[in-house]
């Protein structure tokens, strides 16, 4: 984490010497670069700095520190009492076949698939694939995930009806023509709704 | 336009169709949201932020600040129910809530949380309505050095108040500056850190920041919990009994209220620190009678009695001077920028009526609580029982569809996952995401107050310390040198005078 803001702080605090930014607009970035520079920079080296600034740059403090303590204190003092068998274990269908994968990168990782191929095919058609691959993955109900899906690619139907957001064409791929056209049945349900 | 005209206008346009209609639905799904286990306000409110863009902004804002409020009260659901706060702010209800829910009064408990939390909300409001005419005299005093100040002030203040190293908070905030000047430069028309994309040019849009930042981060540490199951609870008690518990203990309930609403006025401080320090003063001062940790009501009654009034107090900060104090009230003043309304003189002179309207909808909307809060007592535990693997794949579909809206941008969706997967790592170790995100959202206007500072003095950085021509610039300069020193040289000055 430290290494990566220390790159990133060079890289702000250099690129406006080497693409020559008019002062206007190079004094505050480069001023920002160099806190983020310097900070992580002291951060990095903090186990070999002298006593003072090593408590400086170290040390955790807070205003609130003795309500805090104080806090610290009655939790710890009397806790309530633990639920733990109301905790259940995520189940997975990878688990099911003897694969263990880490929730948060199971998260990152499908949605990252998510954004890619959203932007090559049009979030609307990507949309139920992902909502339906994400929650039968954690043995969600099937008919629960096929609602949820319907219930996405609705919400992005509203997005693109009323904002004239264009989440049905791709980069690579426009499926667009493929779009019923759902006001067609706007009125039925206006009726239904109206019974 | 005099304070009391615009007080009046404010008040048609909170009580207006569909404005009321806003806060109703806003009340609702802050309950909603704060209930549910991991989400809470600012998740809410940064993926509602990009659906309010056609909306005119009065509304908009509305919106926002009810889905607060509600969920302030509805984090307490899930606190006393199955002892995982709906919201950080509702940690601190757990303490005795769910030990009075163990003992079979899980009505009385959710009773005194929505009582205690919409009564005092609705004294706050009363408040903050009769504190505005020296707020504006305050805010009108204020000049480009002295807002540049206040920006780094706010960001110093941050750091020390959520705990942690200065230095980490002050690299997370300069890290937000940085990242906020990324695209066309604001005094110039050059494109800065583009690297020759073109979808960078209009920069990284702050919104989709905030999304990133509480939205997709809370998703991936949502993930990594473990699920708590809500089935069969059983809620019994009575809620009459509740809602007269809270009158049975007035100081206990006006004394939090005031800690809640002070601490809410310190920018970086939210509703997490007000509510503990209004249990801890509870549990010090009723130490001999009291039974806290094992379902005393007053541990319930202090922590509910300061969530909401905090809300109020952090509205002085944030439209004041921009300066929030929590996640919440980042994304708030996302939302306020978003709809091209400035914090500070304008909202206090041209727009009075704007900011007395969103302080009628706070009173109102405190009302509206107390009604569903103790409407809902018996339903509450359906809330609690949605699974988190349904609500994660539905807040990300909702987070892209948002942040592209912003701009048909796929920057910004991009900038979600960066952000995002930043922000979880941020939180692990231990950087202020407050001030990150304070950093980005303030960025453009530090930076073109910052430039307008230097215009005035002809380049003479002087002009943010010269005790007699900015007067007011020289106070802030020292507070910010004692904010981010004062911890330190404390010691040390007390080390001098004890060997005098």
């Amino acid at each position: 984490m430290l290494v990566f803001l220390f790159v990133l702080g060079v890289v702000f605090f250099v690129e406006p010497l080497i693409e020559e930014y008019p002062e206007d607009a190079r004094v505050f970035p480069q001023l920002t670069a160099a806190a983020v520079l310097v900070g992580s920079g002291l951060l990095l080296v903090r186990n070999y700095l002298p006593g003072p600034i090593r408590s400086f740059v170290a040390e955790e403090v807070s205003i609130t520190s003795d309500t805090t303590e104080l806090d610290d204190d009655l939790e710890t003092a009397e806790p309530p009492e633990s639920d733990e068998e109301r905790v259940v274990e995520k189940e997975t269908i990878g688990s099911e076949y003897g694969y263990e994968v880490n929730d948060t990168a199971f998260v990152v990782v499908t949605a990252i698939v998510y954004f890619f191929a959203g932007w090559a095919a049009g979030f609307f058609w990507v949309t139920p694939f992902y909502v339906v691959f994400y929650t039968l993955w954690y043995k969600v109900r099937v008919t629960k995930s096929v609602f949820l899906a319907v219930l996405a690619m609705a919400i992005l139907w509203v997005f693109m009806e009323f904002l004239g957001m264009p989440f049905d064409q791709g980069h690579v791929f426009d499926f667009s023509p493929f779009l019923p056209d759902f006001r067609q049945f706007l009125p039925f349900f206006l009726e239904w709704g109206g019974r | 336009m005099s304070a009391l005209e615009a007080f009046f206008e404010g008040v048609v346009i909170a009580v207006s169709w569909p404005v009321i209609g806003y806060m109703a639905i806003g009340l609702l799904l802050g309950i909603v949201l704060g209930a549910l286990p991991g989400i809470g306000s600012p998740v809410g409110m940064a993926i509602v932020l990009p659906l309010t863009l056609p909306m005119d902004a009065t509304p908009a804002i509305i919106l926002l600040t009810a889905i607060y409020a509600g969920a302030m009260y509805g984090g307490s659901i899930a606190a006393i129910l199955i002892n995982a706060p709906g919201t950080e702010s509702a940690a601190a209800t757990t303490l005795d809530g769910y030990p009075m829910s163990k003992n079979g009064l899980a009505k009385n408990a959710l009773a005194i949380a929505s009582t205690a939390s919409a009564l005092n909300g609705f004294l706050a409001a009363i408040a903050l309505i009769l504190l505005s005419p020296l707020l504006i005299e305050v805010v009108l005093a204020f000049g480009s050095p002295e807002y540049f100040l206040l920006a780094v002030l706010g960001i110093s203040l941050i750091t020390i108040v959520t705990q942690g190293s200065i230095v980490k908070g002050l690299v997370a905030g300069a890290l937000g500056f940085m990242i906020s000047t990324i695209g066309t430069a604001i005094l110039t028309a050059r494109p800065r850190y583009t690297f020759g994309q073109f979808g960078l040019y209009d920069g990284i849009d702050f919104v989709a920041a905030l999304i990133g930042m509480f939205a997709f981060a809370e998703m991936m540490k949502l993930a990594a919990q473990k699920q708590i199951a809500g089935e069969d609870l059983e809620i019994a008690g009575s809620i009459r009994e509740g809602v007269r518990t809270v009158f049975r203990y007035p100081v206990t309930t006006i004394k939090s209220g005031i800690i809640g609403m002070g601490i809410g006025m310190v920018p970086g401080s939210g509703a997490t620190t007000s509510t503990f320090v209004a249990y801890a003063e509870e549990a010090r001062s009723s130490a001999k009678d009291g039974k806290f940790g094992e379902g005393d009501p007053r541990g319930v009654i202090a922590p509910e009695a300061a969530n909401n009034p905090t809300v109020s107090g952090s509205l002085v900060p944030t439209l004041s001077f921009g300066i929030p104090g929590s996640g919440s009230t980042a994304v708030l003043l996302g939302g306020i920028l978003m709809h091209g309304l400035q914090p500070g003189p304008v909202l206090f002179d041209e727009q009075l009526q704007i900011t007395y309207a969103l302080f009628v909808s706070v009173f109102l909307g405190n009302v509206l609580i107390l009604a569903v809060g103790l409407s809902i007592i018996p339903y509450a535990s359906k809330i609690t029982e949605l699974d988190t693997n349904v609500i994660i794949p539905m807040v990300i579909v909702l987070s892209y569809a948002g942040a592209f809206t912003l701009n048909r941008n796929w920057f910004d969706v991009g900038a979600v996952i960066a952000l995002g997967v930043l922000g979880f790592y941020m939180v692990r170790y231990n950087y202020s995401v407050i001030a990150f995100v304070l950093g980005i959202v303030l960025g453009p206007i530090a930076e073109e107050n910052f430039f307008r500072s230097l215009q005035i003095s002809g380049g003479e950085y002087r002009i943010f310390v010269h005790p007699i021509d900015r007067p007011l610039s020289f106070v802030l300069s020292v507070a910010i040198f004692l904010v981010l020193f004062g911890p330190f040289l404390k010691p040390k000055l007390e080390e001098v005078i004890s060997r005098r």
